[in-house]
């Protein structure tokens, strides 16, 4: 749940962040709803299988790091706080253009060239791997799992929280509409760091009094 | 057609004030279909849950309420059970007494509680009590709040 | 001439009062009704009190009609009721609790009195698990949850967002303070700061349906200030206090003071983003005349909530936060913003989509306005005559 709704709260810039190089490098020239609708399926299962690589990679951390020690509230509170600090600073300061989507677009990878229906999957997969603060507190929430499937499952929920924002945009005149939703999605962020940080403090001072 | 859509507009502006008059003057009907449509009640982790069993001592009795694990789409691994002591003005300055929330015939936890401080101590008779979350001051009389691991989680 | 055409509006002076007393007619029935309820009381305080308060509703109401003006009426009243509301309200806690503060016994009792504010995060828990996250009463007590929900469904339907000028009893706080100044003294504010209550509502509706728990009264309602809150018990606790004071002083008292505009109501409160929602189905709207309109900005500089922009007033509409409070057509020198019925032409020069539209939103001002006033009236008098409110 805590996943989704993470996910929810950040997945308006991630797509107000992509969407401007995305959309008319996936949709195209609008080639019908249902074929807007399978570009936007497989962008989506490269996001997905990303994300699945990072839940793998945040248990792996979480068991052979951090679940062996005996601080790990402490080490969990202190990620949470930093992570939260960023995430606020993230949410106020004007973005990088980062945008995996864009390298993508002019690498021209031949692999690619090979296989263009693979295309929308690698930018799908690119952009799943965005390491913005949103994207590090999803890892850290999901290293503190218990076992490698609720890491998973933990970054399927942020995935399908992301996820949502996306659905519409083979319907609507989504450039429209970014602006605010970006404003709207780094407004949401800094309030949500702030109750991370209110998350990472009760974490670190139970750890701090258990020790 | 922008005639029909003109008819149409006026028509629903004016309905707006039967509709406000129905809301004020029917209220209370439209609460209770309301509730009784919808089936809602109060979270239990804000009321402790509905009352399961009532144990009567002398002076007072011991209300122990339903186990609560409520979460937005599943049951939740931790939850809480409420035990509530009544009425106030019969309570002993101290209680000191062992309690079987589940029902089957064990006891769960011990509980020593001040009535005076509003102090309690929670010992953990059996693995799926976690301790005690909280005490309160009832309107009349007093309440524990203890932490219990889910068994079916 | 029919409704459906336009025409060209000129109504002589004499025949304005006979129109106005006409139009007041209905209100003053049925706010008698809803004050006196059906009984005279005996000479004291409540019959002093329900008298002056029926006596300022209608007069208000017959301005309203007889000067054409809505909007200074109704900020005033507005402002009246939420001060009335605030006294009457902590007066009867001071009576029965001895304290604003709201303790756990009465939690636990469900005796927290349900506002409107909640209503947006506890949907989805109430969806999912058919409970309620908030301690309140569902069917019994004062402001019962059920009985809030009704009243809050029959506005939304018949005013849309007309809700936050009409209905919410904390509005009138901030529009009270925007109204002191004749100047303002910050004019330009950043038009970005019109999507913080679309974050703080996904925010605090996300973070309520995973905690369970109502988080936008728990840490962020600066009107804790001017009804109840939870005593201060441990440091989370005063935390909050401190939060909402602070939120209270700067976004009801000083930022309105400054700016001469709603800035909690048009800034950040998540349930004004919720409500404008419900001004896309609500049949009642302001729109702007294209032929009349000279893009003075006029309107864009006055409005209260921030719901009129250059692009939308070139497109002659309101934004979708609009509270229709009256000011852009109070104010617009030209006669271009009007109420209006969607559906039926915007070159009417009529006046029937305003009275159509005040007679709903006065309904609701009175019923629910009119008990707060008479109360801390009765309390106002009892106290110059007692020397007790209680």
């Amino acid at each position: 749940m805590q996943g989704f709704l993470l996910g929810l709260a950040s997945g308006t810039v991630c797509l107000a962040y992509c969407a401007p190089v995305l959309i008319p490098f996936i949709l195209g020239e609008g080639k019908g709803i249902g074929r807007n609708y399978s570009l936007l399926a497989r962008f989506l299962a490269g996001r997905l299988i990303g994300y699945l690589l990072f839940g793998l990679l945040a248990w792996a951390a979480g068991r052979l790091l951090i679940k062996n020690s005996i601080h790990q509230e402490i080490i969990f509170g202190l990620a949470y706080i930093i992570l939260a600090v960023m995430m606020f600073y993230y949410g106020l300061s004007r973005p990088p253009e980062i945008c995996a989507g864009k390298l993508m677009q002019k690498s021209g990878s031949r692999f690619l060239q090979r296989w263009p229906e693979l295309l929308p999957v690698a930018l799908g997969l690119a952009t799943g791997l965005n390491l913005c603060p949103p994207f590090l507190l999803a890892f850290t929430g999901a290293a503190d799992s218990a076992s490698l499937v609720q890491s998973l499952l933990f970054f399927l929920a942020f995935f399908l929280g992301t996820s949502v924002y996306f659905l519409p945009m083979p319907l609507l005149g989504v450039f429209r509409r970014v602006a605010p939703l970006q404003t709207v999605g780094r407004m949401a962020s800094v309030l949500m760091s702030l109750y991370y940080v209110y998350t990472g403090i009760i974490m670190l001072g139970g750890g701090i009094i258990g020790s | 057609m922008s005639k029909l859509r003109a008819i149409i507009g006026y028509t629903l502006a004016a309905l707006a004030v039967p509709l406000v008059l129905a809301v004020f003057m029917g209220q209370s009907f439209w609460m209770k279909e309301l509730v009784a449509a919808t089936g809602v009640k109060v979270s239990p982790w804000l009321t402790g849950g509905d009352v399961i069993r009532t144990i009567s001592h002398d002076e007072y009795q011991i209300s122990i309420h339903e186990q609560v694990f409520q979460g937005l789409l599943s049951e939740k691994k931790e939850g809480l059970v409420q035990v509530d002591w009544k009425p106030a003005k019969n309570l002993p300055d101290r209680i000191d007494e062992d309690i079987d929330y589940d029902g089957d015939g064990k006891n769960d936890f011990h509980i020593a509680l001040d009535t005076k401080s509003n102090q309690a101590y929670v010992q953990s008779l059996q693995t799926g009590v976690i301790g005690l979350e909280k005490s309160y001051v009832l309107k009349d009389g007093q309440a524990v709040r203890v932490r219990i691991k889910n068994p079916r989680k | 001439m029919s409704v459906l055409e336009p025409e060209v509006n000129i109504t002589p002076q004499k025949s304005r009062i006979p129109r106005a007393v006409f139009l007041t007619l209905p209100v003053l029935l049925l706010s008698g009704l809803m004050i006196f309820q059906g009984s005279i009381p005996k000479m004291g305080p409540d019959l002093i009190a329900k008298s002056i308060t029926f006596l300022i509703f209608n007069v208000v109401f017959f301005l309203m009609m007889y000067t054409g003006k809505t909007y200074k009426y109704r900020a005033t009243l507005f402002t009246i009721i939420a001060v009335c509301f605030s006294i009457g309200f902590i007066s009867n806690l001071i009576a029965i609790r001895g304290s604003m503060a709201i303790d756990e016994a009465h939690m636990l009792a469900g005796e927290t009195p349900f506002c409107h504010l909640v209503i947006p995060v506890i949907l989805i828990p109430a969806a999912l698990t058919r409970t309620i996250i908030f301690p309140g009463s569902l069917l019994t007590g004062f402001a019962s949850i059920a009985g809030m929900m009704v009243l809050w469904l029959g506005a939304t339907l018949a005013l849309g967002r007309g809700w936050c000028s009409w209905v919410c009893f904390f509005g009138g706080f901030d529009e009270g303070f925007s109204r002191l100044r004749k100047k303002a003294l910050i004019k330009k504010i950043d038009p970005r700061w019109n999507y913080l209550p679309w974050a703080v509502l996904i925010v605090i509706v996300l973070l309520s349906a995973l905690l369970l728990t109502p988080v936008y009264c728990e840490w962020l309602c600066p009107f804790k200030t001017v009804t109840e809150f939870t005593k201060i018990t441990s440091f989370k606790t005063l935390v909050q206090t401190v939060i909402f004071i602070s939120l209270f002083l700067g976004l009801v008292v000083v930022l309105p003071l400054l700016t001469r505009r709603r800035i909690q109501c048009g800034l950040f409160c998540p349930f004004a983003a919720f409500q404008s929602i419900f001004n896309k189905i609500n049949i009642f709207d302001i729109r702007v005349d294209q032929e009349k309109c000279k893009y003075c900005r006029k309107c864009v500089n006055e409005c209260p909530t921030f719901s009129l922009n250059e692009e939308c007033v070139k497109e002659g509409r309101a934004l979708m936060s609009c509270t229709k409070c009256g000011k852009c057509v109070d104010d617009c020198p030209r006669g271009a913003v009007t109420y209006h019925i969607k559906g039926t032409p915007v070159k009417l020069q009529s006046d029937t989509a305003r009275v159509l539209f005040l007679y709903p939103a006065y309904i609701f001002m009175t019923a629910i306005g009119g008990s707060m006033v008479v109360d801390a009236l009765a309390k106002l008098i009892k106290l110059a005559t007692t020397g007790s409110m209680i």
